[in-house]
């Protein structure tokens, strides 16, 4: 039989820790002074709708599908690529004359390769989302 | 599997949203149905009523559409209930359409009655709907010295508002700078200053310290509003300058029309929050007549519970909890400080110190109950 009590070690306080308290008891202060009532209600109405966002999402199938997808690293080159794209056509376009309108136009728009290099990936996207949503819509989901 | 929750407050709405979270797969599949009926396509945060009155929130702050509050697999009506046929598993609405149930959850809650006290509608001042808030910022606004009677009616909404009603008077008139033109009397229909007794206990110095005098047994009988005399049923009576009333409570009307229950109060077991002598029909909120408060916190814990209940019924065949009487109520005790009280149907509440940080939850609280009713906190 063990009849030796254990004893556990008193606890020491030295000055750093009170003064440790203290600075933070005085920065809990000065929260508590420099926050107002309209401050607060901010805070929680953003913390709320923020709540309330995040918990969309992530009970949101397509974004959390997408988020999936964007893990993979030649998607995310696919976003730099397209945003990339975003710009330049933006500036592109703010130097670029009036179209003239006409088949005349059109036609010069349509034998530039580059425009055919566009329709192409669209055309690329558009067949591969149709036959998805061809199989979402054929499973029901 | 068709649930029909009747009633798009705090109560009903939690319980969809709840049962829509739970029952999600279920709701995919075509197994289960929820339905909700409402008689707003528009929900209001009730507590907030309080702070109108007082002019620290207006009225469009405390709104928002019924409908960006629910779960996308819940069927909504904007379509009241104007008959119950609970023999028959169903309501009629308003429209005159039916509604059939396999599930009833009835979450219609109270409103207020002054009209049954007469001189009251005209001679008080109220805070618990819109408008009645709005004429009484107005009153204060107006109001330059004198004495303020606050009386009590029973049973009402949001017990603790009686209380949280005197320190904020005491604040307002203070900072107008006419408080020591102001005598605050405040008038309890039973033999302390509050129905829980330890609210009582901590209220009765915290009055004293702030100058306020109290009467109890003091059951409104009647106001005569042209000589400003407030009347009890123990034949006593008051003089006032301004009357502020927490008026008596009745459950809906269609409740007492179809004999649901006495004073429009569901006859409710405590636990399982089923209507008495009703396998299938559910009563939370104000709506049931359990010895608790008549308050968002009571509809909330017992919303919870009877959400998971009924998707336990609806997944294994039986309910898997007891409602346990739980309230957690804001006290605002004045001076931006607030305190909370907490019990449930074993305990009575401790009532701590109040404090800022505590005034600060009960502020933040006013901004995240829209999580709440979504079903998240």
């Amino acid at each position: 039989m063990n009849t030796q009590t254990e004893t556990s070690p008193a606890p020491s306080i030295n000055e750093g820790d009170l003064q440790r308290l203290v600075e933070f008891a005085q920065l809990v202060t000065s929260a508590q002074d420099a926050l107002s009532d309209d401050m607060v209600n901010r805070l929680a109405s953003a913390l709320s709708e923020g709540i309330t966002l995040l918990d969309r999402l992530t009970r949101n199938e397509g974004f959390t599908h997408l988020l999936r997808e964007l893990d993979r690293v030649e998607n995310q080159r696919f976003l730099i690529c397209m945003s990339n794209a975003f710009t330049a056509a933006s500036r592109e376009l703010a130097t670029a004359p009036p179209s003239t309108g006409g088949i005349g136009g059109l036609l010069k728009l349509m034998s530039d390769p580059g425009t055919q290099e566009g329709l192409r990936l669209l055309a690329f996207v558009g067949a591969r989302m149709s036959n998805s949503l061809r199989e979402v819509h054929r499973r029901g989901l | 599997m068709r649930i029909l929750v009747v009633g798009g407050g705090t109560a009903g709405t939690i319980v969809a949203n709840n049962l829509a979270r739970r029952l999600s797969a279920e709701t995919r599949a075509g197994k289960v149905r929820i339905t909700m009926l409402s008689a707003s396509d528009r929900h209001m945060y009730q507590p907030g009523l309080l702070y109108v009155a007082f002019g620290h929130m207006t009225p469009d702050q405390l709104y928002r559409d019924q409908a960006s509050l629910l779960e996308p697999n819940i069927e909504f009506h904007v379509d009241p209930v104007k008959q119950f046929s609970l023999d028959k598993n169903q309501v009629r609405t308003e429209s005159g359409k039916v509604h059939d149930y396999d599930i009833l959850v009835i979450a219609t809650g109270s409103r207020m009655v002054p009209e049954e006290t007469p001189g009251l509608t005209e001679g008080a001042e109220f805070f618990y709907t819109e408008a009645s808030a709005v004429k009484m910022f107005k009153r204060l606004r107006e109001f330059n010295g004198g004495r303020v009677a606050v009386a009590v009616g029973v049973p009402h909404k949001c017990p603790i508002a009686p209380v949280e009603v005197m320190f904020m008077l005491h604040d307002y008139f203070k900072a107008r700078g006419i408080r020591d033109k102001v005598q605050l009397n405040y008038y309890y229909p039973i033999g302390r200053i509050h129905t829980i007794e330890n609210v009582a206990k901590w209220a009765t110095p915290e009055f004293a310290r702030i100058g306020v005098e109290t009467e109890t047994l003091f059951n409104i009988k009647e106001v005569d509003v042209k000589n400003k005399i407030l009347k009890s049923e123990e034949d006593t009576q008051v003089e006032y300058d301004l009357l502020i009333v927490i008026p008596q409570h009745r459950g809906m009307e269609v409740l007492e029309r179809d004999n649901l229950g006495e004073g429009g109060w569901i006859p409710t077991d405590r636990f399982s929050l089923a209507m008495k002598g009703r396998d299938n029909v559910y009563v939370v909120g104000d709506t049931t007549n359990l010895p608790v408060s008549k308050t968002g916190s009571a509809a909330h814990f017992q919303a919870e519970t009877l959400a998971e209940n009924i998707a336990s019924i609806v997944k294994i065949g039986a309910p898997v909890r007891d409602y346990d009487g739980k309230v957690y109520c804001f006290i605002e005790a004045g001076h931006d400080r607030a305190t909370y009280a907490m019990f449930n149907y074993q305990n009575p509440p401790d009532l701590k110190p109040p404090s800022k940080p505590m005034h600060w939850f009960k502020l933040s609280y006013n901004q995240m109950y829209w999580t709440s009713v979504r079903g998240l906190l």
